[in-house]
């Protein structure tokens, strides 16, 4: 390169060296940029080379900590017979595992094996390990308490799990329960978006609560919690009843129009019926209905503000169909069906290698066939009492279900039935310490890693060590390979380098391994309308699916409805909604050990309205009681404006009240236990926010 | 001399504090020490309710009070950038400069000198950002020389003028 990069002038004046990395923050992975000298991470960055060019959130840059944080674990343990945990060697842990493992399959199938991640990193071995040579149909990510009902609605609808979002050239966005410039979404998306508003893209919000985006946008709608599907359905009447939909797109690309039409209009789903439970004024919702269908490009979506309640699944089912029908879909400024990169798998398993069992994933014995992620909260049920078949051996990758799943209790009583588990993490926690084996994985700056990230477009984040793993830490792949070899399958996981993995996981991307070693990232190119020249999307009928034909073949309804069977609402004696939601200087529950982010936010609060708490007698940074039907917490209460009336507002449940980490320990509240396990019929995911609470001065 | 200084778009920002700890990180600081500090305002009742973020720093003004109010002839401005910085073996922590700032930029350091945002003063203006600016995820923050920053939000104003379609406009993103 002629110009020189910025990356060799902060070189230049720190003598440091530049490797590329990836944030291992929240799922959505940005490409980033380390600084080394001497062994040290100096200063982090975003890539420049990628979308999000320099930039980095809050909790990326802050995440430097963990790369010299002298609370992460060291060294391999295991639970003596007092219930304390001891050290052993990596060589004995893993014999025994292994031995475990094997016993376990013989007497009770592979299918007896689960393992759950958070972040997928590396993941792909653990595919190849556990799924492809073991066997077990139970692997899965932390779907159920995050995106499952956005998942399940977009795979029936496009055929695709994970819809991204063009904002750069939207006319017209709007928003539902997500909060993208809160917690942060893609860092590029909020960039995109804000640019657009200069150029008059419009932005409208759906939440209860006024949010970092809602603050952003041009209208904000108030909704009452849990109510957004009937607005969803009402504007869709709107637009049908008024013709505004594009009728030449839907007689070519949408399948079930005139059913999705004839059922929104016969069964009454009118703005005046909606005005009534979503509290949105009959105009408003015609005004908003008008401007989408005459507005293009545009784009409507919705994430966790939906997905926490039961009604989420059928909400997002008519967002997306609300995109299809104005023929909002896959073009500029729309929703992206996202193009995945060619990444191979880093090992060769040979078809004869592979074991196949004839149980059925977990998920489905449970009764949820549609399900996009196993539906954690039911794990206990298949431990305790081996119902739909026994599980025995658990493993837990970087994920603190102890902290993040409802229900606190009953997954205490499955840790101590179950016969095997496994935690691997970079920090001690809560599920670890429930767990019998601990195995200490090194953090993002010191692992490699070949992974997809979430630009629009096909885009590969080529992650590179930094630094050393501290103490006896190993990169997951490296824990593979040992439990492998143990295992009897070492001769698949062959390799003396990471590069000679990443080398053939990156041999069909049109770049060389030089050039993407120095860059660490790869984008191909953003296309549209792939529908259009790939031969139709994947669902049963070829086309965008309105009318689910995937429902209604597992008897359910093929189209979304609005009811409110399984919501729990206020009432007399506990008349607040808790409301569940992510903080912005926080993420999961591996950041309240960061001292640049506890500087920040120490604690979390319970955030009500003023005139609720003027009733109450509570002032700003009281201590609170908030008691739900099934347990009690004591937190600090914060009055504000921000939040609707009625509505107890608790940002991040499973991050705070920890009992691990130097600066983590003890402070702040975990919530979770007032939840109960309460699900989506269809999708099986959580729905938080289905909790109602009593709030009184302590 | 130059006088380089900040930019910064209240409409993009989102109060993230992404430049908060990029400003601690690269510069070794504190954490509870700020050179750069976030805030948040909002009026108003549910659902009416407005408000603003601002990130703010050091705005290294051309006649700087802080260095006029120094007893110690501490303060001085960097000739390539007016960049104004604190001499930590003159300072003898009095907060006089902290008093005369309008801003309140100045802060008290562990060490019981002051400290403040130094312009990131290693890295050679004009060439590569602050690391304010660098971090930014909507890239409200921007440095340069005043004049050009000047231009810039004039620049900005006409830009988002010529995509609106209304003959009269109120600047400001908040509608009724």
């Amino acid at each position: 390169m002629a110009e020189q990069m910025t990356r060799d002038v902060i070189n230049e004046i720190r003598g440091t060296k530049t490797v590329p990395g990836v944030c291992m923050i929240c799922p959505w992975h940005c490409p980033t940029e380390s600084y080394v000298k001497n062994g040290k991470v100096e200063y982090v960055r975003g890539n420049e080379f990628a979308v999000n060019s320099t930039s980095r959130c809050v909790k990326g840059i802050s995440s430097i900590h963990s790369s010299r944080d002298s609370d992460r674990l060291l060294y391999p343990m295991k639970r003596n017979s007092l219930g304390v945990h001891e050290r052993i060697s990596w060589d004995d842990a893993l014999t025994q595992i292994a031995a475990r493992l094997k016993a376990n399959k013989e007497a009770y199938g592979p299918e007896s094996l689960v393992y759950l991640w958070h972040l997928d990193s590396n993941e792909m071995f653990t595919h190849q390990l556990f799924g492809h040579l073991y066997g077990t149909p139970n692997l899965s990510g932390h779907g159920a308490a995050c995106d499952q009902d956005r998942r399940l609605a977009a795979v029936a609808t496009f055929a695709h799990p994970l819809p991204v979002k063009d904002y750069a050239n939207s006319r017209f966005v709007m928003l539902w329960g997500a909060d993208p410039f809160g917690p942060n979404e893609a860092l590029h998306e909020n960039r995109e978006l804000l640019e657009a508003m200069k150029k008059g893209c419009r932005l409208v919000v759906v939440d209860p609560n006024r949010s970092r985006t809602a603050e952003k946008a041009h209208l904000w709608l108030p909704i009452k919690p849990g109510t957004d599907g009937a607005l969803a359905l009402a504007i869709a009447h709107r637009i049908i009843e008024t013709k505004s939909h594009d009728q030449a797109f839907c007689d070519e690309w949408v399948h079930g129009f005139s059913e999705f039409a004839e059922h929104v209009l016969s069964n009454g789903y009118t703005p005046e019926w909606a005005e009534a439970i979503t509290g949105i004024s009959r105009e408003t919702i015609i005004a908003v209905a008008d401007e989408f269908a005459t507005t293009k490009p545009a784009l409507m979506d919705g994430l966790k503000g939906l997905v926490n309640y039961t009604t989420g699944l059928d909400a997002l089912r008519t967002v997306f169909a609300l995109n299809v029908i104005t023929g909002n879909i896959d073009g500029p400024g729309n929703l992206i069906l996202k193009e995945l990169a060619p990444i191979d798998m880093p090992v060769d398993i040979p078809e004869e290698a592979i074991t196949t069992t004839e149980q059925l994933p977990l998920y489905e014995s449970m009764g949820y066939p549609l399900a996009q992620d196993l539906p954690t909260q039911l794990l206990p049920k298949a431990v305790l009492d081996g119902d739909p078949y026994p599980v025995k051996s658990l493993f837990f990758h970087i994920c603190n279900p102890a902290q993040s799943d409802p229900n606190t209790r009953l997954f205490e009583k499955m840790m101590a039935a179950v016969d095997l588990s496994v935690t691997i993490d970079i920090y001690m926690s809560e599920t670890a310490q429930l767990s019998e084996f601990v195995l200490p994985e090194s953090s993002t700056y010191e692992r490699a890693e070949v992974r997809e990230s979430l630009w629009a477009g096909p885009q590969v984040v080529f992650a590179q060590p930094a630094i050393e793993p501290l103490g006896e830490s190993k990169p997951l792949y490296e824990i593979m390979k040992g439990l492998a070899e143990k295992m009897g399958y070492g001769e698949y996981f062959q390799w003396d380098s990471w590069e000679d993995w990443a080398r053939k996981q990156t041999a069909f991307l049109p770049v060389s391994f030089e050039e993407l070693k120095e860059k660490g990232v790869w984008e191909g190119e953003l296309r549209y309308h792939k529908f259009k020249t790939d031969g139709g999307l994947a669902t049963p009928s070829g086309k965008f699916e309105i009318y689910s034909t995937m429902f209604e073949e597992m008897g359910y309804n093929p189209l979304p409805v609005f009811t409110e069977e399984h919501r729990v609402k206020p009432d007399a004696e506990y008349p607040f909604q808790l409301i569940n939601c992510k903080m912005q200087y926080h993420c999961g529950t591996h950041t309240q050990n960061n001292p640049y982010l506890m500087a920040i936010a120490g604690e979390n609060w319970v955030e009500l309205n003023t005139r609720d708490a003027r009733r109450l007698g509570i002032a700003d940074g009281d201590r609170v009681e908030v008691s739900s039907p099934l347990a009690s917490a004591t937190i600090v209460a914060k009055v504000s404006e921000a939040v609707q009336p009625g509505v107890a507002r608790v940002p991040h449940g499973h991050g705070f009240g920890r009992r691990f980490g130097s600066l983590a320990r003890g402070k702040g509240t975990h919530i979770n236990p007032l939840f109960e396990t309460r699900v989506n019929p269809i999708s099986g995911g959580i729905s938080f926010n289905e909790c109602k609470v009593n709030i009184r001065k302590i | 001399m130059s006088q380089y200084g900040f930019y910064f778009d209240k409409e993009k920002c989102v109060g993230c504090r992404a430049c908060e700890v990029a400003c601690q990180v690269w510069n070794d600081a504190v954490q509870t020490v700020k050179w750069r500090n976030v805030s948040g305002v909002s009026r108003g009742t549910y659902p009416e309710v407005t408000g603003v973020n601002a990130s703010l720093a050091c705005m290294h003004c051309a006649e700087s009070p802080c260095k006029k109010a120094c007893p110690r002839q501490a303060i001085s401005k960097n000739e390539d950038s007016g960049g104004v910085t604190v001499d930590q073996s003159r300072c003898v922590g009095c907060m006089l400069c902290l008093w005369a700032c309008p801003f309140g930029a100045p802060q008290m350091g562990v060490k019981g000198r002051m400290e403040k945002c130094t312009f990131c003063d290693e890295r050679p203006v004009g060439k590569i950002k602050r690391a304010c600016e660098e971090i930014c995820p909507q890239q409200a923050i921007v440095s340069g020389r005043i004049e050009d920053l000047v231009l810039r939000s004039k620049q900005v104003v006409a830009e988002r003028l010529s995509y609106d379609k209304q003959a009269e406009v109120i600047l400001g993103h908040e509608e009724k």
